[in-house]
C-alpha cells in the first residue's frame, strides 16, 4: 500500500517503509529475530553492496534509520528532494534482494548483543522486560522485541533469511512518503519503484494466540545493585489500536502525566500523577503512556521514587489516582489543558516532516485511523465521560500487573 | 533557509525570528548567558538550580498556577543548562505565541525563587545525582571531566554540578546568580515556524521590551586545559553488562576560526556511527560496539571534545585501541579522498535537512547568533565547510586530537585486564 501526504515548508522528502513482522511474529527460541534481520538489511544486496547507497545517504545529508517494535519493522530516509530516488532504489532493492551472508550474520550478531547489553544497563529496562513477560500468559507481546541474549546467539542465517523471504513483500508493506511535492507524484515515483516487485506467497495467516482474560493481579520484583532508586510500574491490559476508545485512552495517559518533556521539563506539571507524586516529594520522575498496538496491549504507568520513599506508599497514590479518573469526572478546566496539549501535541509531531511520515504510518499500519486528520478528529471528539468509562474500564485491580525495582540492598 | 529576520531590543536583547509559511507551530529558544561558563568558580551546579528554581513560579502566580497556564495553552517547555548558556526552549501552536513568550518572560525575569522551591529543587537534584551514580554514562562522563579539566574550572563538573555545592547552596547564592547572570545582555531569543516577523517581534516586545538593561562581564579568565600525558580511570559500577567509554580532549572555542575545520575533522573521525572512520572498523567491521559516536561542544571555552562507546568489558581494550589506531591514520595524513568527501557533504547536506523542522531552524540560528558567527553565516558556512582541505584535517587533528595525549574513562562491570 502506498500513501503520500505533501509537506511544502522545506526542500526534503521522508520516506518510510513498515512491514507487517515484528516481535509478535515471533515464537520462544526466535525471539529477537526480526530486530536481528533489521540490523541484516543495512549490509547489502547483489545490486548495492554494504555500504553503497548508505554512504551516498550520508553524502546528501540524510536522516536515515530503522525500528522494530512488537507489531513492525519501519525503515527510513530523510533526504533532500533531489535524492529521493536514491531513498526508494535503497529500500524497494532491499525489500527483497538482502544478501544476508553467514559472515555478515557473525559480525552483526555481537553488534546486536552489544545493543541488548546497553540496555540492560538501565533498570527501567530490566523492570519493564519483566513486567512485559508476566502480563502475557498466551500472547507473544510477552517476549518484547529485542530477545533474549541466549536466543540471539543462537540465531542463524537461514533461519532470518527464511524471516526475510517469508515477510519482506510489497503485499507484506505500506510505504509512506511524506514531502516537498504533489502527493500524487510522490506515489507515482514509489509505485515505479515497489510496483514490479515479486510479493510474498508465504506470509500466512497473522499471529493468533488472544491473550486470555486475567483475572488476578500479577506481580514481579527486580532485585539488581544496578540501580539506585527505587522504580514501580503499573500495568494494565489496554485495548488494541482499532478499539473505539483508543482516543479517550489516549487523552487518559495526558491527563495522568502531560505530554512529555523529561524529568526536567517545564511542562506536564499540571497532571495528575506529577501533582500527586513529583509535587509531594515521592517521586522524582513519573509517566504514562498508551501505545496504538495491532492487539490489545498495556497500559503503564511508572514512577521512579526520591531516595528513601517505600514502594508501597508509591503504589498506592498511583492505585488512589487512577481510581479517581475511573469514578469522577475530570474538571472542565482540567480537561480543557489535557484536551488543549493532546491537540497540541499532533500538531508538533507533525510539523516535522520525518514524524509527520511516522505518525501517520503508525496510524495506518495499526489501524486506528486513516488518517492523521482523522485520527485528529477522534482526539478532538473525546468527551470527559468517555475519559472517565476507558479509566473504569482499564483501571481494575484483577487485569493489574506491577513491578518493583528494588536496588540491591534496599529494604523495600 | 528561510529569510532570518533580525533585530535587537533596547535592552540588548538580540530576536531573530524565521518565520515558516505552511506550520501550525512555533519554536522558541531563549538563550540566556547563564550556563556552566558563567557560575561562580568551584560552586558547579548553581546555575542548574536556578534554572530550575525559575520554573517553580513567580512573582506574580505559584509554582501549580504557572504549570497550568502552560499547559493550558498546550505547550511544550523546558529549561536546559549547558556549557555556555541557559536554554528556555518551548513549542507552542502559532496563535500562542505571545501568551508563551509572556510566561516564559515571567519566569526568566521575575521567579519567587522562593525557599520551599529552593529545597524542592534541591531535592529533585539529589536524587538524580544518586540516580547518576550507577548510571555508566553519567559515572564515565564525570571521570572524564576530572581527568581532563583543572580545579575552578566550569567544565569539571557536568551541569547537574556536585553534589556538595547542592546540599550547600543557599536561597541567597540562588537570588545572587539570578540577579548577575540572568540579564537580557548578551541573550538571544529565536522565533522559527508558523508566525511572522512583524507577530513575532510585537509579542517579544510586549513580553521582553522592559527587561531592564543591565550589562554584565562576558569573559571569563579560566585556566587552559591541556593533557600533557594520556590519562586513563576506570570505574566499577556494579551490576552491569556493559562499559560506556569515553576517549576525549578539550576542545576548542566555538567562536575559534578552525572551528569549521574541527567540525569536517570530527565528521571524519568518529562523529557518525556509519559515515566515519571509527564507527566504520569498530561497530561495522569489528562488531565490537552498537554505538560509536564522537562530539564537540559549543560554547566560549574548551567543551568537550569526545568519542563514546558502549562495549561489552571483554572488548574494552580493542575498542580502544582500533578507536586510537584510526586517529592516528589521520593524524599520519591517511585520509581517503573519498573519507573527506563525505564528511563534507554530509556536513552540508545535514543543513538542508535540518530544514524540516522549526526545532532544527531554530537550533542553527541560535548557534550562529548566541557566537556572533555573522549575518551571512548561512551563505558562507556550506562554502566554509566544503573548502576545508585535507591538510587541514591533519593539523586539527594533530593540534586537538593527539592520539598520544588523552583522556580516557571507563565506567561499568570489571574489566578482565588492566588497560594499558
Amino acid at each position: 500500500m502506498l500513501y503520500a501526504l505533501e509537506a511544502r515548508h522545506a526542500p526534503v522528502v521522508s520516506l518510510w517503509v513498515w512491514y507487517h513482522v515484528g516481535g509478535r511474529n515471533e515464537v520462544p527460541g526466535t525471539t529477537g529475530m526480526s530486530h536481528f534481520l533489521e540490523h541484516m538489511l543495512f549490509k547489502g544486496t547483489p545490486k548495492h553492496p554494504k555500504g553503497d547507497l548508505d554512504r551516498l545517504l550520508a553524502r546528501y545529508g540524510a536522516q536515515w534509520n530503522a525500528f522494530t517494535s512488537e507489531d513492525v519493522t519501519c525503515y527510513f530516509e530523510t533526504v533532500p528532494k533531489a535524492r529521493f530516488e536514491t531513498a526508494l532504489e535503497l529500500e524497494s532493492d532491499r525489500m527483497r534482494n538482502a544478501l544476508i551472508s553467514v559472515e555478515e550474520t557473525e559480525a552483526e550478531r555481537t553488534v546486536i548483543v552489544s545493543e541488548r547489553e546497553g540496555y540492560e544497563n538501565d533498570p527501567s529496562f530490566l523492570l519493564g522486560e519483566e513486567l512485559q513477560a508476566i502480563a502475557f500468559s498466551r500472547h507473544t507481546y510477552g517476549q518484547g522485541v529485542i530477545g533474549s541474549k541466549d536466543e540471539i546467539k543462537l540465531m542463524t542465517r537461514d533461519g532470518l533469511y527464511s524471516h526475510y523471504r517469508r515477510f519482506y513483500a510489497p503485499n507484506n508493506a505500506y510505504v509512506v512518503v511524506t514531502g516537498d511535492d504533489e502527493p500524487e507524484r510522490l506515489i507515482e515515483q514509489a509505485a515505479a519503484s515497489f510496483g514490479t516487485l515479486e510479493p510474498s506467497h508465504d506470509l500466512g495467516e497473522p499471529p493468533k494466540a488472544p491473550e486470555p482474560e486475567q483475572h488476578g493481579e500479577r506481580r514481579v520484583t527486580v532485585h539488581r545493585a544496578g540501580g539506585t532508586l527505587p522504580i514501580v510500574m503499573l500495568a494494565f491490559r489496554a485495548p488494541r489500536a482499532t478499539d473505539s476508545r483508543a482516543a479517550a485512552i489516549s487523552a487518559l495517559a495526558v491527563a495522568l502525566a502531560g505530554t512529555s518533556t523529561g524529568s526536567d521539563g517545564a511542562s506536564g506539571r499540571s497532571s495528575r500523577l506529577h501533582r500527586a507524586l513529583v509535587e509531594t516529594g515521592l517521586a522524582a520522575d513519573v509517566d504514562a503512556s498508551f501505545q496504538l498496538m495491532k492487539d490489545p496491549f498495556l497500559f503503564l504507568t511508572d514512577a521512579t521514587l526520591r531516595p528513601g520513599v517505600k514502594h508501597a506508599d508509591v503504589e498506592r497514590v498511583l492505585v488512589d489516582e487512577l481510581s479517581k479518573l475511573s469514578t469522577d469526572l475530570v474538571a472542565e478546566d482540567e480537561f480543557a489543558r489535557v484536551r488543549r496539549q493532546l491537540l497540541a501535541s499532533t500538531a508538533f509531531n507533525t510539523d516535522t516532516i520525518t514524524w509527520r511520515a511516522y505518525r501517520c504510518g503508525q496510524l495506518l499500519s495499526t489501524g486506528a485511523a486513516t488518517s492523521i486528520g482523522d485520527w485528529y478528529a477522534k482526539l478532538a471528539a473525546v468527551t470527559r465521560e468517555e475519559i472517565r468509562e476507558a479509566a473504569a474500564g482499564l483501571f481494575v485491580e484483577r487485569s493489574r500487573s506491577v513491578g518493583w525495582f528494588v536496588p540491591e540492598g534496599d529494604a523495600a | 533557509m528561510n529569510r532570518v529576520h533580525r533585530s535587537v531590543l533596547a535592552n540588548g536583547l538580540r530576536l531573530a525570528v524565521v518565520p515558516i509559511a505552511d506550520l501550525r507551530s512555533t519554536s522558541v529558544l531563549l538563550a540566556v548567558e547563564a550556563g556552566q561558563w558563567f557560575e561562580p568558580v568551584g560552586r558547579p551546579g548553581i546555575a542548574r538550580l536556578v534554572a530550575q528554581t525559575m520554573l517553580r513560579g513567580t512573582a506574580r502566580r505559584d509554582a501549580a498556577a504557572w504549570a497550568s497556564e502552560l499547559d493550558a495553552l498546550g505547550a511544550v517547555a523546558r529549561l536546559d543548562v549547558g556549557a555556555h548558556a541557559a536554554v528556555f526552549s518551548a513549542q507552542c501552536l502559532g496563535d500562542d505565541l505571545s501568551a508563551l513568550l509572556a510566561l516564559i518572560a515571567e519566569a526568566v525575569r521575575t521567579p519567587a525563587l522562593a525557599d520551599a522551591e529552593v529545597e524542592f529543587v534541591r531535592g529533585q537534584t539529589l536524587a538524580r545525582l544518586e540516580k547518576d551514580e550507577r548510571d555508566t554514562r553519567a559515572v564515565s562522563d564525570r571521570a572524564w571531566r576530572q581527568l581532563v579539566y583543572p580545579t575552578g574550572h566550569p567544565f569539571q563538573a557536568p551541569a547537574i554540578g556536585d553534589a556538595e555545592v547542592v546540599r550547600s547552596a543557599t536561597p541567597a547564592e540562588i537570588r545572587a546568580f539570578h540577579k548577575s547572570a540572568i540579564a537580557s545582555d548578551g541573550a538571544v531569543l529565536v522565533v522559527a515556524g508558523g508566525t511572522t516577523a512583524e507577530a513575532a517581534k510585537d509579542a517579544v516586545g510586549r513580553a521582553f521590551g522592559d527587561w531592564p538593561k543591565r550589562a554584565k562581564p562576558r569573559d571569563a579568565n579560566y585556566p587552559q586545559a591541556t593533557l600533557a600525558t594520556a590519562k586513563r580511570r576506570v570505574e566499577l559500577v556494579p551490576d552491569k553488562t556493559q562499559s560506556d567509554v569515553i576517549i576525549g580532549w578539550p576542545g576548542l572555542p566555538r567562536t575559534d576560526p578552525r572551528f569549521t575545520a574541527a567540525r569536517v575533522t570530527n565528521m571524519v573521525y568518529a562523529a557518525d556511527t556509519f559515515a566515519s572512520r571509527a564507527g566504520n572498523v569498530i561497530r561495522d567491521q569489528l562488531g565490537l560496539a552498537y554505538y560509536v559516536f564522537s562530539a564537540i561542544g559549543a560554547s566560549r571555552g574548551q567543551s568537550p571534545w569526545i568519542v563514546r562507546m558502549g562495549v561489552n568489558p571483554q572488548n574494552v581494550r580493542r575498542a580502544i585501541e582500533v578507536a586510537l589506531d584510526e586517529l592516528r591514520k589521520i593524524t599520519a595524513g591517511q585520509i581517503a579522498e573519498d573519507d573527506l568527501a563525505v564528511a563534507k557533504d554530509k556536513l552540508v547536506g545535514e543543513l538542508d535537512v535540518a530544514l524540516e523542522s522549526p526545532a532544527g531552524v531554530a537550533a542553527m540560528v541560535l548557534e550562529a547568533e548566541m557566537f556572533d558567527l555573522g549575518e551571512d553565516h548561512f551563505e558562507r558556512y556550506p562554502r566554509e565547510l566544503r573548502a576545508v582541505t585535507k591538510e587541514q584535517v591533519v593539523e586539527t587533528a594533530r593540534a586537538f586530537l593527539p592520539p598520544e595525549r588523552y583522556a580516557l574513562a571507563v565506567a561499568g562491570p570489571a574489566l578482565p585486564e588492566a588497560l594499558a
